[in-house]
């Protein structure tokens, strides 16, 4: 597979929390390549890789569909779309950002920005009550494409940086999503050292909910959840980061399994896979949080992909992470 | 007219940095009249009407478009900044943006929204706070493919909006070059000066030397103003309304404008003014120039002007236009 299209691809469908239809429609289809019975279950894709063998460990490889973004609540008498916002988003940066609203038709709009003879230099942020979508539309005629509910992303095309770097929009996670895809076939064919399944999870951003249920679903043994973490830029705490290009960062936490961070580690060492350590006191606000207590609970730790910028419209990625990434969760995979 | 606009639009030229605008826009009018380009960089076309007028009358129009300029690569390989013209920094946050002639993209990124505290989550960004990123690992590669002092633009798309309103980047003041290239094809009764000018967006400084080497009886200055018609914002402070036709300034904090032609403007057509004294434009050095100019400005009012995403209504552009082709025959008569 073409790692650069197939992740360009996955960010620029839409699929915000709990509206994320688009995006696991297209990533299931992706995902059938190698699991051919794989299939939506209430939300969740989900497909068992390759001939389960009794007797094996169960693991679930996962990584979360939807992203962050906002929800319509009103329209205004003057045509203005009211919106929530879905997962935590960056106010700072919304003033004049272009939009779609994901309707009937997708809608084209640019978030309303105070002019600054209005604000008068202040360094007030907006609340998200304040914020408006202007569409260039009356009250009636959005009334014919839009309704209250309705999800909206930013409008936002993947573009090409120097070197191996991509920026885009919603690569948190669906380079996550790609690196399984990837790790997936750097297996096929092999003989696996577990029973591995395969969840891309709903509504990560707003509190790991579909996770809680694909984890019961699937009530695996072992749970790596493929998401990203924060990669060194300037403005960031150096040592709360790792680094793009570096390879993947193994989490090391109190709620994740010491010994799959171990097992990891020494999977990297010995298949040459370069590596990053994110230690983190607690929990770790991924899916993992959910793997490792569900049901009996599972052994569970976290693989993340660095990127820069998180929940912007401007994330940064190195797309070497997402090939070192599969490379280290396929050879775990085999060997065990 | 959308698709002229949109060509000039998708089209890049910061203050100082004009050549690629002015190209295109000699390219569109070199068949319809006599130009020649000056020292700072000014197009001044002169055209034939059916009469020569005792007094001359200018039209003009700014080229340059606010942006970015890069002022230092640092070690890690990301760019500094300064900006060109008055930019907010909350558009410039979050955005992409593409540099210089070779269009390298880039962002401009933030901290992440995890990483900020409550306090500074409620903190618009500086602009001296922010950088560009283009990918690049360390300097030496970031200085293999951009230079200092290398244009810096914003990535944004020309999109069109319900049935007729477009949003794109630098509509100020590329409607108002639209309106000149259509009214410089059009058959003029008087004889007109048509004047695309530079530097607008730092201080008006490339309409003070044509202003002076034109020497006009009459001005009117074309472009784009601030409109606030936006949702919470009532009364005197939307200071214009998309859809409410041409803006006709009585004052602004640079000029304030000609009586005779102000009233003129509202004869000939529905016009709406500003509720506020806000903004500044190449009046305000035309009017001052050499004896004194008399100056009409006409704006086609602009949401989030000086952003990526500057909204405008179609129809004002095009009322806009109406009004100017009959003032450029009127105004030689007074």
């Amino acid at each position: 597979m073409d790692i650069k299209q197939t992740v360009i691809a996955l960010s620029e469908v839409s699929g915000t929390s709990g509206n994320e239809e688009a995006a696991a429609q297209l990533a299931l289809s992706m995902l059938r390549q190698y699991t051919p019975d794989a299939s939506v279950v209430n939300g969740n894709v989900i497909g068992r890789f390759g001939v389960h063998t009794d007797g094996l460990p169960s693991l679930v490889l996962d990584a979360h569909i939807d992203q962050i973004g906002f929800v319509v609540t009103y329209i205004t008498d003057e045509g203005f779309v009211k919106v929530g916002s879905v997962g935590g988003i960056d106010r700072r940066l919304l003033p004049a950002q272009p939009v779609i609203i994901h309707g009937n038709q997708n809608i084209k709009g640019v978030i309303c920005s105070v002019p600054p003879h209005l604000s008068h230099g202040s360094s007030e942020v907006l609340s998200i009550e304040d914020v408006a979508i202007d569409t260039g539309m009356s009250k009636s005629e959005l009334e014919q494409f839009i309704s209250i509910g309705d999800s909206i992303t930013f409008d936002v095309s993947c573009r090409q940086l120097i070197g191996s770097r991509i920026t885009g929009g919603a690569l948190d996670d669906r380079c996550g999503i790609a690196s399984v895809l990837r790790a997936l076939e750097l297996l096929a064919g092999a003989k696996t050292a577990y029973n591995v399944t395969v969840v891309f999870s709903t509504q990560e951003e707003v509190g790991e909910r579909g996770a809680k249920i694909g984890a019961f679903t699937v009530s695996p043994d072992i749970a790596l959840a493929v998401d990203v973490s924060f990669a060194y830029a300037i403005g960031e705490n150096e040592r709360n980061c790792g680094y793009l290009g570096k390879g993947p960062m193994i989490g090391i936490s109190p709620s994740l399994s010491r010994e799959i961070s171990d097992k990891l580690i020494e999977t990297a060492k010995k298949a040459s896979v370069p590596y990053q350590l994110e230690v983190m006191s607690g929990l770790t606000s991924t899916n993992a949080d959910r793997y490792s207590v569900n049901r009996e609970g599972a052994k569970t730790c976290t693989v993340s992909i660095p990127l820069r910028n998180m929940h912007t419209p401007v994330e940064v990625i190195d797309l070497s992470d997402i090939e070192t990434t599969a490379q280290l969760l396929a050879a775990f995979i085999k060997e065990g | 007219m959308k698709e002229l606009l949109k060509e000039l639009c998708m089209t890049d030229g910061i203050s100082g940095d004009e050549k690629a605008v002015r190209d295109l826009i000699i390219s569109k009018i070199k068949l319809v009249c006599d130009y020649h380009i000056d020292n700072l960089g000014n197009l001044i076309c002169f055209k034939k009407g059916k009469k020569t007028p005792k007094k001359k009358l200018m039209i003009c129009a700014h080229m340059d478009e606010v942006g970015l300029i890069v002022t230092s690569v640092r070690s890690d390989g990301t760019l500094t900044f300064g900006c060109v013209g008055g930019i907010d920094p909350a558009v410039i946050i979050g955005r992409q943006v593409r540099i210089g002639e070779k269009r390298i993209s880039g962002v401009v990124g933030s901290t992440a929204v995890h990483n900020l505290s409550k306090e500074q989550r409620e903190k618009a960004p500086t602009a001296d706070s922010l950088y560009i990123d283009i990918g690049a690992a360390d300097k030496s590669e970031a200085e293999s493919c951009v230079s200092l002092g290398d244009p810096v633009y914003f990535d944004s798309e020309f999109t069109e909006l319900g049935s007729h309103r477009v949003k794109a980047k630098a509509i100020d003041d590329r409607a108002g070059c639209a309106m000149m290239i259509k009214l410089l094809h059009e058959s003029l009764e008087y004889d007109t000066y048509f004047v695309f000018n530079v530097q607008e967006e730092i201080g008006l400084r490339g309409s003070a030397v044509s202003a002076f080497s034109v020497a006009p009886s009459f001005a009117i200055v074309l472009e784009a103003t601030t409109a606030a018609d936006i949702d919470g914002v009532t009364g005197e402070k939307r200071v214009c309304e998309l859809d409410g036709g041409p803006v006709v300034s009585f004052m602004d904090n640079r000029t304030i404008y000609d009586k005779e032609l102000y009233h003129l403007a509202f004869d000939i057509a529905t016009c709406q003014t500003k509720t506020m004294i806000a903004g500044g434009n190449d009046a305000g050095a035309i009017h001052i120039s050499g004896n004194g100019v008399r100056t009409i400005a006409i704006s086609v009012p602009c949401r989030y002007l000086h952003s990526p995403s500057c909204v405008i209504d179609m129809t004002d552009l095009q009322s806009s236009y109406k009004l100017v082709k009959i003032l450029a025959r009127r105004i030689p008569e007074l």
